[in-house]
């Protein structure tokens, strides 16, 4: 039972909040909107027995990707505003035109067709098994980490550094502009 | 003792640490990193003795040697194998030739860091110096000739450095220029050989060469023209000895090479530079004799040793002199390799090396202690000098035994190596049974050499030391020597190493005095000839931390008075050599006799003699003309006429009917288009212009800049992909 | 009900609002929103995969490494934004034309 709540709330939450950050006009609403849905994610990461990539999405993606985006809005002007329509998709706030917004939905439709036909095979075979409770995968998953992606690991290290010290770089102000 | 990366690497990789750090960080180490350098050689000097030790100590075998390999390319494909190995090959040559480059090279370190002391560039000397030991190093301890012709461009461009060491001087920077082309000559010409070489073995190994050549694989190869393979390949390589190891005619650039600082043409002259020459000729000696090419290496040396020398005669420069007797004695080690006289030659090399170092450290510390105060610059000329004898006690010393050593007086090193080879040409050119006439010529001219050295090698010392100073205000201003650690012991080291005793327990070189029991031929028993049917059977060996052999046991070698002849024939050598001997001490003392007589007693006159033979003279002042002969004569008459033809081609032949033709044509062509613009393409230029217009709006929209649209083509191009291979 | 259909039909959704977002909000930190969407919807799938069809753990990997990729990136990002802001003083996306050239 406790499942099936936790499922449909974070479904819920994950998909609204989604649809929040297409709709909504000011920039501020929309880090809030992706908060919560990254929030919502991460209940279905907890909802699949993955607790430790829930954690990490909460702790890297909530606390700390969404707070610098929040910097940032604030670093750039604040939150700015555009003007929206008064009608049909034009209320939908800072759409280019219709042609971007018919592209827009003509590709997710494309994309729909797309990921039904090829899941359709696999969705059939899949056995539905019953959860297995919540055993901790943290143990399994770092020594996996180490072992078996640890040339991945090991390079999304260096990746960190050179993206830590490449965002030092291009934002440190500079004076002869 | 073991043949590893651990024991062997070091003495390549400590002098090549020390050129890294100090080419790096060198300016900012203390004293500017020379003893970087000077430890970096030192170290790599331990390493050799240690491996010349179980050579000579251990083993006593002149078919011992170790020759392991690691792959470097291999490009093999199906059945053509392609595959080039690096490795070391060391035998007792090797061994030999590692202690003396190491030896030399550390001393001449150390007296650098005297000599140098206060040049503006001082790091970077030592920089270079650690470099180019490095490529002799490397050079000698290569198993096969493409790291051979690595290390031996690695020095090339290193003496180019060297010499053009002080590049604010013009002739400086010509004679650099002036050495690395000459020896390019050559090192083409030793490319050449290696592509010959390959050709046939299909490696370029020391050791598969002696094989193919035992197992006769060179016989009935022509390369062209009719010429036997091993001929063209020995030609060529002997062709690369000429052009490192200054042999004539291109003798041309080692002269030249004494503007580097004096440090740098002793390396150049003893240790490194022209001994690789000679090395690789001895390495190769037996392709040399496959090739029927001994002859003619014989009349070459001979030339260079002869004409050498009489050039020699008339230097007033005191490196002059010297530079010129290093080509004279690389002209007798040449004309060793060529009578035959495979061990005589080595040695002389070895020997050699040791008492030129010496000579050209001496004349750096008589240079540097003349100061003129009206040029400020070192004096090299030695009418001004004389009378050093008593301000330079310890240079003195060493340079005379050094020069004793050149001249061949018995009991120094020069006259055991030197009397082996001219008893050598003696016996292979006029007295042995199968001499012919024309093989007469290079022993007259080696004897004929022998006694111009002696000569002119004392003219140089009783001008530099003896006498009265000829300059007063420079010889006052002339300090007293003092022993110092980095300006004389290096010098006296060396000397004491000109004594013929370490080189043959037979005083006289002649194998009659015995002084040290069993051993006392040491470097005549184990330096031979490479036998090459030794090498029939061998396997590779890896090169690795650990060393796979099975522990060898040689029977120890011992000296063979016959030299492995019969009876007679023994007989007829040795009656050779002794004539060879008692002529050559002879030509000796009748040299610095004359010497003594026209420079110290002063009762024969030298205007005399440059008067009667004045145009001799000239020609000698001129160096036979073959400055001449290459500059003016090949560069700016052949090289510029040709030049000359091409470009009247180019104007007269090619401008004229093929440019302006072409522009006739062309003037017809254009009357024939006006009349089509004119008519026809006006009238569509309009339509152009719309449709340029229609696709500069078309390629506008989609050359926006806009990440967006970007971004959505992207997508849409994604989407079809997928969509034509789903469905 | 709860099957693999569902996780991909979250995932799904997530990743075309990514892409709508992405293409059509002029805001250059809104642009970055999309791409943290976009890469959120393909980690589900990753997750629901794991879980349902070949139940190891390897699945819960690569969200892990999506997630390190997102913040490098958006760390980036960000300063590219900023520093697009000091030059034109605007973060609207159309000024940034100079691909155009």
């Amino acid at each position: 039972m406790f499942h099936k709540v936790l499922i449909i709330l974070s479904s819920a939450l994950t998909v609204a909040s989604a649809i929040g950050v297409l709709v909504t006009k000011d920039i501020v609403r929309a880090c809030i909107f992706l908060f919560f849905s990254l929030f919502g994610v991460a209940g279905i990461y907890a909802s699949l027995g993955a607790d430790f990539v829930a954690v990490t999405q909460i702790m890297v993606y909530v606390g700390g990707v969404v707070i610098l985006m929040l910097f940032a809005v604030m670093l750039t002007g604040g939150p700015g505003k555009e003007s929206a329509g008064s009608k049909g998709y034009l209320l939908i706030p800072m759409m280019g035109n219709k042609i971007t917004f018919g592209f827009g939905i003509f590709s997710g439709l494309v994309l729909l067709l797309t990921m039904a036909k090829i899941t359709k095979s696999v969705i059939a075979s899949v056995t539905i098994s019953e959860v297995e409770g919540f055993a901790s995968t943290v143990e399994r998953i770092g020594s996996l980490l180490v072992s078996e992606h640890v040339l991945a690991f090991e390079i999304s290290s260096i990746l960190l550094l050179g993206a830590l010290v490449g965002a030092a770089m291009i934002a440190r102000p500079r004076k002869n502009v | 003792m073991d043949y590893t990366i651990g024991t062997v690497a070091p003495i390549l990789l400590f002098p090549l640490a020390a050129f890294v750090i100090n080419a790096f960080i060198g300016r900012k180490l203390p004293r500017q990193g020379d003893w970087v350098s000077i430890i970096g050689i030192l170290l790599s000097f331990g390493w050799s003795a240690r491996i010349f030790n179980d050579f000579v100590f251990g083993h006593y075998s002149s078919d011992y040697y170790v020759h392991k390999v690691f792959t470097w390319i291999d490009l093999s494909y199906g059945d053509f194998p392609f595959q080039i190995d690096l490795g070391i090959y060391i035998d007792n040559m090797t061994a030999m030739m590692l202690l003396m480059v190491s030896g030399v090279a550390a001393l001449i370190h150390i007296f650098s860091s005297f000599y140098m002391k206060g040049d503006p560039r001082y790091g970077r000397f030592f920089t270079y110096l650690s470099l180019f030991t490095t490529g002799m190093l490397g050079l000698v301890l290569s198993e096969n000739l493409l790291s051979v012709f690595i290390f031996w461009e690695l020095m090339g461009f290193c003496s180019y450095s060297l010499i053009g060491f002080y590049y604010e001087k013009e002739e400086a920077g010509n004679a650099s220029m002036k050495a690395f082309m000459t020896t390019r000559v050559g090192d083409v010409c030793f490319l050449l050989a290696i592509l010959g070489i390959w050709s046939v073995v299909g490696s370029v190994s020391f050791v598969d060469i002696y094989n193919h050549l035992a197992s006769g694989a060179f016989e009935g190869q022509v390369a062209i023209l009719g010429i036997p393979l091993a001929s063209f390949c020995a030609f060529m390589i002997f062709a690369g000895t000429i052009g490192k190891s200054a042999q004539f005619p291109l003798q041309v650039w080692l002269p030249d090479a004494m503007m580097g600082p004096t440090p740098c043409s002793a390396l150049i002259h003893a240790a490194t530079m022209v001994a690789a020459g000679v090395y690789l000729s001895l390495r190769m000696y037996p392709l040399m004799e496959a090739g029927h090419l001994t002859t003619f290496i014989a009349y070459i040396g001979a030339i260079t040793a002869f004409g050498a020398a009489t050039i020699a005669l008339i230097q007033t420069d005191i490196k002059a002199v010297l530079a010129y007797s290093t080509i004279s004695q690389l002209g007798y080690m040449v004309l060793g390799i060529g009578v035959g006289s495979y061990n005589a030659a080595f040695m002389h090399l070895i020997t050699h090396a040791v008492f030129k170092a010496c000579l050209f450290l001496s004349a750096g510390s008589v240079i540097h202690s003349l100061h003129d105060h009206h040029t400020h610059g070192h004096v090299q000329e030695m009418p001004r000098m004389g009378g050093l004898r008593k301000k330079m006690p310890y240079t003195f010393l060493a340079m005379a035994c050094c020069t004793l050593a050149i001249s061949g007086v018995p009991f120094f090193s020069g006259f055991v190596s030197k009397d082996r080879i001219l008893g050598d040409a003696l016996y292979w050119g006029i007295t042995g049974h199968h001499a012919h006439w024309y093989q007469a010529i290079p022993p007259i001219l080696g004897f004929a050499a022998a006694f111009l050295t002696a000569f002119y090698m004392c003219r140089m010392m009783f001008l530099t030391f003896f006498g009265e100073p000829r300059d007063k205000e420079l010889y006052e201003h002339c300090h007293k020597e003092k022993l110092s650690l980095n300006r004389n012991i290096p010098l006296l080291l060396l000397a004491v190493f000109t004594l013929g005793v370490w080189y043959s327990g037979s005083l006289t070189g002649q194998g009659k005095v015995k002084v040290a029991g069993d051993r006392y031929e040491w470097f005549s028993t184990l330096i031979e000839k490479p036998n090459t049917s030794n090498f029939r059977e061998y396997t590779k060996e890896p090169f690795g931390l650990k060393d796979t052999r099975g522990t060898v046991h040689f029977e120890k070698s011992h000296y063979d008075p016959s030299h492995g002849l019969s009876e007679e024939e023994a007989h007829h050598v040795h009656t050779a050599h002794n004539i060879g001997a008692g002529l050559s001490i002879l030509v000796a003392f009748l040299g610095i006799f004359i010497a003594f007589l026209m420079y110290i007693r002063k009762s024969m006159d030298p205007g005399f003699w440059v008067r009667t033979f004045h145009r001799w003279n000239k020609a000698l002042k001129e160096k036979y003309y073959f400055d001449h002969l290459y500059i003016d004569v090949l560069i700016q008459k052949v090289l510029l006429t040709v030049n000359r033809l091409l470009a009247a081609f180019d104007m007269g032949v090619y401008d004229r009917f093929a440019i302006d033709g072409m522009a006739s044509v062309n003037r017809w062509l254009y009357k024939a288009a006006n009349f089509f613009d004119n008519f026809i393409v006006d009238n569509s230029v309009d339509l152009t212009g719309v449709s340029v217009k229609f696709l500069n709006v078309a390629s506008r929209t989609v050359q926006s800049g806009k990440v967006q649209f970007y971004f959505m083509v992207l997508i849409l191009a994604v989407s079809f992909y997928i969509l034509k291979i789903s469905f | 009900m709860f099957g693999l259909a569902w996780y991909l039909g979250i995932g799904f959704v997530l990743f075309c609002t990514g892409i709508t977002v992405m293409i059509a909000r002029k805001s250059i930190v809104a642009i970055l929103i999309g791409i943290e969407l976009i890469l959120n919807g393909a980690a589900i799938n990753f997750v629901a995969y794991s879980k349902f069809v070949t139940q190891d753990l390897d699945g819960h990997i690569f969200p892990l490494f999506i997630i390190i990729v997102a913040a490098a990136e958006a760390a980036v990002g960000l300063a590219i934004v900023i520093r697009f802001y000091q030059i034109r003083e605007t973060i609207h996306i159309d000024e940034a034309t100079q691909l155009q050239s």
